[in-house]
């Protein structure tokens, strides 16, 4: 079960916000800085994930993964083993809203899911990592270490 | 992805850090820079009307319990529960202490390069509800301001009318 239930209006133009506080804290404090606030976020605010995680369970991992793309309209593929799970994002929402918004994403803009599901992941057996495809199109990636 | 829905708990983690290196308010200047390139002209030309058609897609968008008045002159909007903040207070990551501030942060210096002149009462920063009111006339927003001077603590109070004005 999700820790943060979401069922009302989108406001979709918080992607471009998104993206602004990013370039704000890669501007003043460095990448380095943007990728703690990012891992923090990860960490802390979806520490319900992360602890379900440590648990072995992906359950929540997975709900959130499909509600929140689905919620967004985008176009996914996901693929859930024991061990792995395989989510590819044909479209991102974030980079199709701000092309609508006339904004270009910051060069880093990925960031925010390398870092987020490092954060979720952080001090569990699971690790994650993105396989960026073409623009707004990427597999994001999460491996348990094999039960010994 | 951060979801669009759960921006704001990214934004209050970004208050904190920037707030324990003093980069806060320096962040506030840029979001109102943001606003002001997507809203600026609008709110310029539109004026107060300008500003209640903003936050009627705002009130929807964002899903805001917000009762809003444009009458005579003075836009008055008081918010009953501020989705922002009940999310942010909905959360595994505590709270930024000054979550709230953002809002007149970033509203303020576009209003004033509009024209426009804000009083706010912020209230309590843990409690997701303010009030706020919106005049094109300096005069009217002076004689509010004072009216809330003698009702609340002034710290309560956000103004962008000129220190010429107040201290009149």
């Amino acid at each position: 079960m999700l820790r943060y239930q979401e069922n009302n209006e989108l406001h979709r133009n918080f992607h471009g916000s998104t993206d602004n506080a990013m370039r704000f804290v890669e501007k003043t404090c460095g990448q380095e800085a943007l990728r703690e606030v990012l891992r923090q976020t990860g960490r802390d605010v979806y520490k319900s994930i992360r602890e379900k995680l440590a648990r072995g369970d992906a359950s929540e991992l997975i709900e959130h993964l499909t509600w929140f793309y689905y919620r967004e309209n985008a176009p996914f593929k996901l693929e859930a083993g024991e061990n792995e799970i395989r989510f590819e994002v044909l479209e991102c929402p974030a980079h199709k809203q701000m092309k609508k918004m006339g904004l270009e994403p910051a060069p880093f803009n990925c960031l925010q899911t390398e870092e987020v599901n490092a954060g979720m992941c952080e001090g569990t057996p699971w690790t994650s990592s993105v396989e960026h495809i073409a623009p707004g199109h990427c597999v994001q990636i999460f491996r348990k270490e094999p039960s010994k | 992805m951060i979801p669009s829905d759960h921006f704001v708990r990214f934004y209050n983690e970004v208050f904190k850090y920037l707030d324990k290196r003093g980069l806060l308010q320096a962040y506030f200047d840029d979001i109102g820079r943001y606003a002001a390139g997507r809203n600026l002209e609008k709110f310029r030309k539109g004026g107060l009307q300008a500003v209640y058609d903003y936050y009627l897609v705002i009130r929807k968008e964002e899903n805001c319990e917000l009762d809003m008045e444009l009458k005579d002159g003075e836009y008055h909007q008081r918010m009953n529960k501020c989705p922002s903040l009940s999310k942010v207070l909905d959360n595994d990551a505590s709270a930024s202490p000054r979550y709230c501030l953002h809002c007149p942060g970033w509203t303020l210096p576009v209003y004033t390069a509009a024209g426009l002149y804000m009083v706010y009462d912020l209230m309590e920063p843990d409690q997701p509800h303010c009030e706020s009111w919106l005049y094109d006339d300096p005069q009217r927003a002076l004689a509010k301001y004072r009216e809330l001077c003698k009702k609340i603590p002034a710290q309560r109070i956000k103004t962008n009318l000129p220190k010429s004005l107040l201290e009149e």
